[in-house]
């Protein structure tokens, strides 16, 4: 798991409303840093990072909603879609993984059952890989980015 | 999936250093809320709620660091890191068991057999990852933890 970036240029004795421009766009542009890897369904550990970063930067948002209107909610909620479809395909990795390793230490024996949920949780992990896609395509078609950042500095 | 807390005594007019000592504490204490749940066992959901609230801990910590004395800063956060980690192994092994159990109704007799296999292997791993729990859960009351993590946080200096 990717690190958090550190957050610079804080000022502790100025108030939380500052503050909350100075940290937020931090979080933002940690995320897009793992847009580059997203149209490769096999880089499994970047899309890992990317909802690693995307849990961070919701629960930030959680942090500062204080300092917005109801309609900050609205982007959180999109954040939290983002976070569950990409832990859906992270399950299924890690499911694949197990099953996977399960049957290798098992050479000689037949594992009807094994198999038949290696072949559904494919299927599952292809299905929300392209769900997954889909949304990220329409949010930048609507420049989410740049409308998070603007909600951000008002 | 557990939601965020309300947080009394936070206001966008208040300094960043007080509002990130109230969320610091609160997510500490929501942390500690379900102790008791995850050392108990038998609902996996207190394991999960723990270490979502140390999650949304660490990431107040990774946001708020400035606020804070470098050194007993970083203690303190390393513990939370341990945690964190710590809870995961068994989290990830509830999560494995409670899906390939879904699964299990789903496939046929001679299926079910090797699935089942499987579940009764990760439930042993599940036995030993409760081990390093249980024993940091130990050393974290012996060294009054929890003592010592709020008074750094809730002392303004």
């Amino acid at each position: 798991m990717a690190k958090p970036q550190k957050i610079i240029g804080l000022n502790p004795k100025q108030s939380f409303r500052e503050n909350v421009r100075t940290i937020l766009p931090q979080k933002v542009e940690e995320v897009y840093s793992w847009e580059q890897f997203i149209q490769d369904p096999e880089k499994r550990e970047e899309l890992h990072n990317l909802r690693i970063s995307i849990k961070r930067l919701r629960y930030t948002m959680e942090f500062f909603a204080v300092n917005y209107d109801k309609h900050f909610m609205e982007f959180i909620e999109t954040i939290i879609d983002l976070q569950e479809i990409l832990g859906d395909i992270h399950d299924n990795d890690v499911v694949l993984e197990v099953l996977t390793n399960y049957k290798e230490n098992r050479q000689s024996t037949e594992l009807p059952g094994v198999d038949t949920l290696i072949t559904r949780t494919i299927k599952s992990r292809n299905a929300d890989y392209q769900a997954f896609l889909e949304r990220w395509e329409q949010l930048s078609a609507v420049d989410f980015k740049q409308k998070l950042l603007a909600m951000i500095a008002s | 999936m557990a939601t965020a807390i309300e947080i009394n005594g936070i206001a966008p007019d208040k300094t960043l250093e007080t509002c990130a000592r109230q969320i610091i504490v609160a997510y500490f204490r929501e942390m500690m809320s379900h102790k008791a749940g995850a050392i108990d066992g038998t609902d996996i959901k207190f394991v999960h709620d723990m270490r979502v609230a140390s999650r949304r801990l660490r990431a107040a910590m990774d946001n708020f660091a400035a606020c804070f004395q470098k050194e007993p800063f970083k203690q303190h956060y390393k513990q939370i890191r341990t945690i964190t980690r710590t809870m995961g192994a068994v989290r990830d092994l509830d999560v494995l068991i409670a899906r390939f159990q879904r699964e299990l109704q789903t496939l046929s007799g001679a299926g079910q057999g090797d699935i089942q296999g499987l579940i009764e292997h990760l439930q042993q791993e599940r036995a030993e990852a409760r081990k390093p729990m249980l024993n940091l859960f130990s050393e974290l009351d012996e060294s009054d933890f929890k003592t010592q993590f709020l008074t750094f946080f809730e002392t303004e200096a």
